[in-house]
């Protein structure tokens, strides 16, 4: 599947190779733009069109008149105007005629020509083949399951934007591996290629004996190696680990991020990168399972490695170690979202995340301005700090600082001087490389995010930083700031080394008076009490489920609800109403996303479009899920998340709800949850199953966490 | 060259071994000129080119005129780009496969890039023409038409033995390809009239709709 554009690692090209490319990704973005405008321009005329008096759902129209214009059709034509798409009967001056002779009404026929002009027909295909991913082969469909970006997003785009957000992208390459890259490659430079040439007049054949070169060609010819590797092991050792020591060189080891990675999905990195370690391993390789799978982990070479310092090392020695150690460090990153819990595929986007984050750490050794108040693009993986995916520590030490509220910039000020004796974030080394965060409560969004630079290598860090939160001064009374402070794991995973909440409404914010105050663990009660508890807005959707169409079982009932062929559940997402804004110029770009559970189907995910810049979004999109029977509805659970949709960064989540009979346990992924909605939550999902064929409307509130009670 | 006015944008995608001429197929598609030096692609690039599109009906009428611009997308044959090239492949719309006939390894390999096309293009099934380059070098011809006919007939794909250097079958390739792709994407459209079971946007396909209203009054 197309997904190998997930890691786009261009860490082995030069500098100017990657100067050239970036220009070509700039040319293609330039007629990408004219194209978009064009787009736009061709679906507003599309609205008119469908504007100009079109009959609407909700109004009561005649029967016998246009299904656009609203003329009144004369009884002869009612039998032959129905428009082939839409259904609606349609006099003739609002047809279209067609190429072949046949008609649509104005609307429709307007559409597919859109859907032509706009190149949707392809988009549309291109999301079906990766939303529709057969479910057969595990390994498979998490090596490349995601969400489409978006729809129309093309490679150069991503690319692109990814070295935008890097923008000291060729950094200085370590001398070590350039030189590396000159002997190894043979080409540091793109002038007029030589080398490149050479190879390209040398016949296949030669190429291809050489391992090193060969790496990445294809399935059978990863087999011709594999033989040859196996049979000349005396030769071919000695040179596969040096090819697996070159990619791990041109890995993110330490700080030096040379490469233009296009994050998406953390555990994809891991998983491949066991994988192409397992396959430069000699024996596995030797029968290598089915040859498209094995083309897509060849093709994956060049993927950003496991991070670990040791990996190098490992590689060299041994490879299978190499492989298995990956393991291991793979589970602990790809789980990102504890309180949101979709198990096995529900870490799509939100596994961005700890991708995203992980290469901030690894960049935020240059930047120490990740405090800046625009830190949208600020390490995310503290949104979801308080579910658990850091490490933890014995909690010691204090932070000293002072809290003040200039009037003249209308801005608190968070003065953090230092913290002491704080515990070491990293046990086997005994060190600590201390940041300081802060949350201006009850947001815990990126928005309120605000943090210090890293001192590296100290318990007693001396900050001196004023982080700034812009707000009126009438606001802060309720809210209350909590100072955290985290080792930032450069190469692991950040440590929780304590932290002090601080109401505002009784802290003197007229005075620059240095507090001194003892770091705490985590509150047991870290989670809010309610899921509810916060105002999220609220959600309007419609159910209906939709009874089998089988004549022949009418007679016996109760049989026909088991079967379940056919039945199918609806459901509408109309729209989402005050919604968090978490955009800057407080709006909002959601989009919503289903899950059922428990999932017969691998993957029961289902996504709206994106509405842009509205806390009131109308999105009025179908879910459908086919071949249930009203008997399985009991059991199940309907989860509908919103989400704040943020390119390339992680999504930020904006509440959701558990549609559920409310009583019943619920088997999603290995863990037995406890459902746990309330209210109209479970009356809606009732009332569907109680009137079958009919819709059931209802708003909910949104949740602020999707927490789950598990049953053990 | 990249204001929008145009009615389709339609973007290919060269593939193939690396020297088998895809730089400069395009070169003299779109430029009409020929560069004998080798210059190795460096990952990728593209070239533009406006046309105009005439469908042709059943009855072998011509429609009218649709301006194309078509983007069309250069990739490295060496391998070392081979992860980045590969990514652009869900992006293209047809796809034109290049071998060398003087080269028989570069025909050989036109199955690896068949199934990578399989792998990494928008659909498992993407229109491909397949281009025998360099027909001119008659006397260094390694591949037969035979074969090349054959396997291009076992994969259901046009093949044109074309000339980079001048100009034989280029535009005819490309030509076809496109064709390929305009009848596609008439079929794609064609097809999604089909009633999906799904709410459509701009018309009630069945009484749903009505039914839901009312029941959201009762509901109140």
């Amino acid at each position: 599947m197309p997904q190998a554009e997930d890691m786009i690692n261009l860490g082995f090209l030069s500098e100017s190779e990657q100067e050239l490319i970036l220009e070509v990704l700039r040319r293609d973005e330039e007629l990408r733009l004219a194209e978009e405008q064009r787009v736009r321009k061709l679906k507003t005329e599309l609205l008119d069109v469908r504007r100009k008096g079109a009959k609407r759902g909700s109004g009561r129209y005649s029967q016998r008149s246009c299904g656009r214009c609203q003329e009144p059709l004369s009884r002869l034509t009612v039998f032959s105007s129905q428009c082939k798409m839409c259904n609606h009967l349609v006099c003739r001056n609002c047809r279209t005629v067609l190429p072949k002779g046949s008609w649509l009404c104005s609307v429709c026929a307007k559409e597919s020509d859109l859907k032509k002009r706009t190149g949707d027909w392809f988009f549309d295909q291109r999301v079906n083949r990766f939303s529709t991913m057969p479910g057969h082969d595990l390994v498979r469909v998490s090596l490349k399951k995601r969400p489409p970006p978006k729809k129309r997003e093309t490679t150069g785009e991503l690319l692109l934007r990814s070295t935008e957000i890097n923008p000291d992208l060729p950094t200085p390459i370590p001398r070590t591996r350039q030189k590396n890259q000159t002997t190894d490659k043979g080409q540091s430079t793109q002038n007029s290629g030589s080398i490149g040439s050479r190879e390209s007049f040398e016949s296949r054949e030669d190429i291809w004996s050489k391992p090193i070169r060969s790496d990445t060609e294809s399935a059978e010819n990863a087999s011709i190696i594999s033989s040859k590797t196996e049979t000349e092991s005396g030769r071919a050792t000695p040179e596969q680990p040096r090819k697996e020591n070159r990619s791990v060189q041109s890995s993110p080891t330490g700080s030096s991020v040379s490469s233009v990675t296009v994050p998406v999905k953390a555990d994809i990195v891991n998983i491949d990168s066991t994988n192409a370690k397992a396959n430069t391993a000699p024996d596995v390789k030797a029968n290598s399972p089915s040859p498209d799978l094995d083309v897509d982990r060849l093709f994956k070479k060049s993927i950003k490695r496991d991070p670990r310092p040791s990996a190098e090392y490992v590689s060299t020695l041994d490879l299978r170690d190499g492989c298995d150690t990956s393991e291991v460090s793979m589970g602990n990153r790809s789980r990102s979202v504890p309180g949101l819990d979709i198990q096995e595929d529900g870490e799509e986007e939100e596994d961005i995340d700890s991708l995203v984050s992980f290469h901030k750490r690894t960049m935020a050794s240059s930047s120490s301005s990740l405090h800046s108040s625009k830190s949208t693009l600020g390490s995310l993986m503290s949104i979801y700090s308080e579910g658990g995916d850091f490490d933890s520590v014995e909690v010691s030490g204090d932070v000293v600082f002072s809290m003040s509220y200039d009037e003249h910039t209308q801005s608190l000020q968070v003065f953090i001087k230092e913290c002491h004796e704080l515990a070491c974030g990293d046990s086997s080394r005994q060190l600590s490389n201390p940041y300081v965060k802060c949350y201006l409560l009850p947001d815990k969004s990126r928005q309120s995010k605000r943090k210090t630079s890293i001192k590296r290598n100290t318990v007693n860090p001396v900050y001196q930083e004023t982080l700034k939160y812009s707000i009126s001064r009438s606001q802060l009374a309720t809210r209350s700031m909590l100072i955290s402070v985290w080792h930032h794991g450069r190469l692991s995973r950040n440590a929780f080394l304590g932290e002090v909440e601080i109401p505002l409404d009784c802290q003197d914010l007229d005075s620059t008076d240095m507090d001194r105050v003892a770091l705490m663990a985590k509150a047991a009660s870290a989670m809010p009490a309610s899921a509810f508890a916060q105002y999220k807005g609220e959600l309007v959707i419609s159910l209906k489920y939709i009874t089998p169409k089988k004549p022949t079982t009418e007679k016996i009932k109760g049989k026909k609800a088991v079967t379940g062929e056919g039945g199918e559940l609806h459901i509408l997402i109309k729209e989402a109403k005050n919604l968090v804004a978490v955009k800057p110029g407080g709006t909002s770009d959601s989009f919503v996303k289903g899950y059922l559970f428990p999932a017969k189907a691998k993957n029961t995910k289902k996504k709206t479009p994106v509405v842009k810049k509205n806390l009131n979004p109308h999105y009025d999109h179908t879910f459908v899920y086919k071949d249930l029977a009203l008997e399985q509805l009991k059991g199940m659970c309907l989860e509908l998340t919103v989400w704040d949709r943020e390119a390339l960064l992680s999504n930020e989540f904006l509440g959701g709800v558990r549609l559920s009979s409310g009583r019943e346990t619920v088997k999603i992924g290995k863990e037995e949850v406890q459902m746990d909605s309330v209210g109209e939550e479970s009356s809606l999902w009732e009332k569907m199953m109680q009137y079958p064929d009919s819709w059931a409307e209802g708003t909910l509130p949104l949740r602020s966490t999707m927490a789950k009670a598990t049953v053990k | 060259m990249s204001d929008g006015d145009y009615d389709y944008l339609i973007k290919f995608l060269a593939l193939g071994d690396s020297g088998v001429g895809k730089t400069s197929f395009l070169y003299q598609y779109t430029d009409g000129k020929f560069n004998s030096k080798f210059i190795t692609t460096v990952g990728i690039d593209f070239r533009e080119k406006r046309v105009i599109y005439k469908s042709t009906g059943p009855d072998g009428s011509s429609g009218k005129g649709q301006k194309i611009h078509m983007q069309l997308w250069d990739t490295a044959g060496q391998e070392r780009f081979r992860s980045l090239t590969t990514a652009f492949f869900r992006d293209a719309m047809g796809f034109l496969l290049l071998f060398d006939l003087t080269n028989e390894q570069s025909f050989l390999n036109v199955r690896n890039w068949m199934s990578q096309l399989q792998i990494h293009a928008y659909c498992e099934s993407p229109d491909v023409v397949l281009c025998g380059n360099k027909c001119d070098l008659s006397d260094q011809r390694a591949v037969s038409e035979e074969e090349a006919r054959e396997l291009a007939e076992k994969y259901g794909i046009p093949y044109f033995e074309t000339s980079a250097a001048n100009g034989q079958n280029v535009n005819q390739a490309v030509d076809v390809l496109l064709d390929l792709i305009m009848k596609r994407m008439e079929r794609c459209v064609d097809k999604s009239w089909i009633p999906d079971g799904t709410v459509r946007a701009n018309g009630p396909t069945n009484q749903d709709i009505s039914e839901s209203s009312d029941r959201s009054k009762c509901a109140c």
